[in-house]
């Protein structure tokens, strides 16, 4: 079976702030495939995400990213969330005076439009919100609050699984999702997260530590160090990675 | 200072008090002049604009009215021009456009006339354009429009001529105004004539809001105009008032509203005050607000300053009795070349009386958004709680705020505070929410609209906040 690639990533370097983070960086992801990215602090995993998504002070200085064989760097932020790339913030942001109700909407509606559906009413939004919030322990109350204001750790998070599961994006890109969840929480978010896993979404997981892949199994891992991917391999490379830690793959290069 | 002090005759000039009063008013203007920058009141806002001596200020319509009914009845009922009628008693068919309107108080607009009959009411929708029950007052260009609305007991509107007329004014007209250190309101009170008195009786409460509504409408170019609002709560009364400043006409015109509202919050009485300026974006509005509160009672206002090119809504409040308490809350929002002022002036005159202030503006192109607020605790107000917080949005790099905070404590025990904050649009709250598929210029709407969500939701009727809430997006 031919595979289709959803996004291609062909010698990417960026930087922020003059300072060089990626350097060199090639990755291709095709349709259904989970891929982990793990590295040491100061890899630029972060900014691969933000470079993914189009955040203002993230600049390519040269490469190509290719979504679905369209140029996604022309692309603004918003276009890219449309045609299907999502991130899962580490550090979700804040926004007072907005209830998430109505930030869900607006985003929902955007992306629906774009694909020539018509928007949801109100009824049937908040339908879908209170169905796929019940999984993820998402009550009324919390959708009714400000975006992410007050919310603890695990909300954050449950609220950004939330979103994944309600735009249901093509390539969704995790971004430390572990961080600052208790187990319970994670197995919470995990379960959220491989519900999407439907042989054709693809994922892009991003963690410094392979519990994470205990409970959204990869099926590749990539060591990212300096800038780009310094070993490639299958679910095994994570384990070895805990057991030897990094230093020894970051001196291959 | 041509253009503003101009030979016109009014209404009732036989009235020894009255036309007393507005001599006060011009004498007191001439001797201020315009404010300049020197005028530490007026530094950040200059009005130079307004000193342009191409306004024109309208003849009396209470004078034309008689005439007219002179005219055409051959002889109005009334022995002459001092007549008791404030000019509102006429027969229908005159000519002034307006005529006895008691057979439609209820519907709010006469029929009975032809659709050409240049009766303003035709061209106006008068009606529709509230979300909320209200007694409705309307206003064409700073001139009154003869439909009273129906009135339950206990409470009188008039127009401010008729109460004079019948010494009801008296006892409250020019009372709270300071002459010489307002000088748009001692210009406001050379002009004396259009303006409505409100007066709601002892204990009632009023079930619907009173709204007063000027439209600014085709022909008001060049006009200067001048209103003043007589509002008496009784003890233990209850109202809300809303002014309503609707632009409808050619969006360049440029005119000039000059406007006073006098206000009696009596012994445990409570007053909302809502406003909406709206005016055309080249137009001037000053306003000032006088209120003063006795002991027990309550003042709660908001105001949205949005529209004109000068605007200034000035509030000053006197708790002079125990217990009196105020929340003055405003909010702007503007672009262009604009200058919003919100001024207040929060006078603490008795024990354990208590005032809060939020105002919170949006600012974008190249306007300038000001804020000057005063809290003033005198010797002897104990135990008094005044705070006050400004916050401005800037969305652009030429959008400018100018806030001069002042305290003037003389008592001790008291508590006080004042803040004030001004930020840019956050980045990566508009990046969270571009990353969730909606666009740039949604995302910044809608962080706009939260911004002010906090101001917005100090007022209290629902209805009125959903009203409000509609008009600063």
């Amino acid at each position: 079976m031919s595979k289709t690639p959803l996004l291609e990533i062909e010698d990417l370097y960026a930087r922020v702030c003059d300072k060089e983070i990626i350097k060199g960086f090639n990755l291709t992801i095709n349709e259904g495939e989970v891929h982990a990215v793990m590295g040491p602090n100061g890899a630029g995993k972060s900014t691969l995400s933000y470079v993914l998504t189009g955040k203002p002070g993230y600049e390519v200085t040269s490469g190509k990213i290719r979504f679905r064989g369209k140029d996604l760097l022309s692309m603004a932020p918003e276009e890219r969330a449309r045609e299907g790339i999502f991130l899962c913030m580490q550090y979700p942001v804040e926004i007072p005076g907005v209830p998430t109700m109505t930030f869900l909407k607006h985003a929902v509606n955007a992306v629906r439009k774009h694909a020539g559906e018509p928007e949801l009413d109100t009824p049937s939004f908040i339908k879908m919100v209170r169905e796929e919030g019940k999984a993820l322990g998402i009550d009324n109350e919390m959708i009714r609050r400000p975006v992410n204001v007050g919310f603890s750790g695990g909300e954050k998070k449950r609220l950004e699984t939330l979103q994944m599961s309600i735009l249901k994006p093509a390539f969704s890109i995790l971004d430390e999702a572990d961080s600052g969840l208790d187990i319970d929480a994670l197995k919470v978010v995990a379960d959220g997260v491989n519900a999407l896993r439907d042989g054709r979404r693809s994922m892009l997981v991003i963690t410094h530590y392979q519990r994470l892949l205990n409970y959204i199994v990869p099926d590749f891992v990539h060591v990212f160090a300096d800038g780009h991917i310094v070993r490639s391999g299958d679910k095994n490379l994570a384990l070895e990675l805990e057991e030897k830690g990094y230093a020894e793959f970051v001196k291959e290069k | 200072m041509p253009g503003l002090i101009q030979e016109t005759k009014l209404f009732g000039e036989n009235i020894p008090w009255l036309q007393g009063l507005r001599e006060k008013g011009l004498a007191a203007f001439k001797r201020q002049g315009l404010p300049t920058a020197k005028t530490e009141a007026w530094k950040y806002t200059r009005p130079r604009d307004l000193n342009a001596d191409d306004f024109i200020v309208e003849p009396s319509n209470f004078l034309a009215e008689i005439r007219a009914g002179l005219d055409e009845a051959g002889g109005c009922r009334h022995a002459d021009g001092n007549c008791s009628c404030g000019g509102h008693s006429h027969k229908s068919g005159c000519s002034c456009g307006c005529h006895d309107c008691s057979a439609e108080q209820e519907k709010g607009c006469c029929q009975g006339h032809e659709a050409d009959c240049g009766c303003p009411e035709h061209e106006l929708d008068l009606r529709t354009e509230l979300p909320f029950e209200a007694y409705q007052i309307h206003f064409v260009n700073g001139k009154f429009i003869p439909v009273h609305p129906a009135l339950p007991r206990g409470v009188e509107i008039m127009t401010l001529m008729e109460a004079v007329l019948t010494d009801e004014a008296r006892e409250y007209l020019g009372r709270l105004v300071d002459l010489e250190h307002y000088p748009f309101a001692a210009l406001n009170t050379f002009y004396l004539e259009e303006g409505i008195y409100i007066r709601i009786a002892r204990d009632v409460e009023l079930d619907k809001p009173v709204v007063f509504i000027n439209h600014s409408e085709t022909g008001a170019e060049n006009l200067f105009y001048n209103i003043r609002n007589l509002v008496v709560v009784e003890a233990g009364a209850a109202a809300k008032f809303v002014e309503y400043y609707k632009y409808g006409g050619d969006p360049k015109s440029r005119y000039f509203a000059n406007i006073v509202n006098e206000i009696f919050v009596g012994h445990g009485a409570q007053l909302r005050h809502y406003k909406l300026q709206n005016d055309a974006f080249k137009a001037g509005h000053v306003a000032l607000n006088v209120v003063r509160v006795k002991e027990d009672g309550r003042y709660d206002a908001f105001a949205l300053q949005r529209g004109a090119n000068l605007g200034r809504n000035e509030t000053k409040v006197s708790l002079v009795g125990e217990k009196a308490g105020a929340c003055v809350n405003a909010a702007y929002v503007m672009h262009g070349w604009a200058t919003l002022d919100t001024t207040t002036d929060i006078e603490h005159l008795a024990p354990c009386t208590c005032s809060d202030q939020l105002v919170k503006g949006v600012i974008g192109g190249d306007a300038k958004g000001v804020f000057q607020g005063k809290i003033h605790i005198a010797p002897g107000a104990v135990k008094t709680e005044g705070s006050q917080l400004h916050k401005a949005l800037l969305l652009t790099d030429t959008a400018e705020i100018d806030v001069k905070p002042e305290l003037e404590i003389f008592a001790d025990d008291v508590k006080c505070s004042h803040g004030a904050a001004s930020g840019e649009l956050d980045e990566n709250m508009l990046f969270y929410m571009q990353s969730r598929g909606i666009g740039y210029e949604e995302a910044r709407r809608i962080l706009i609209d939260a911004y002010l969500e906090d101001v917005i939701n100090k007022i209290g009727p629902e209805e009125i906040r959903g009203w409000f809430r509609g008009q600063v997006k």
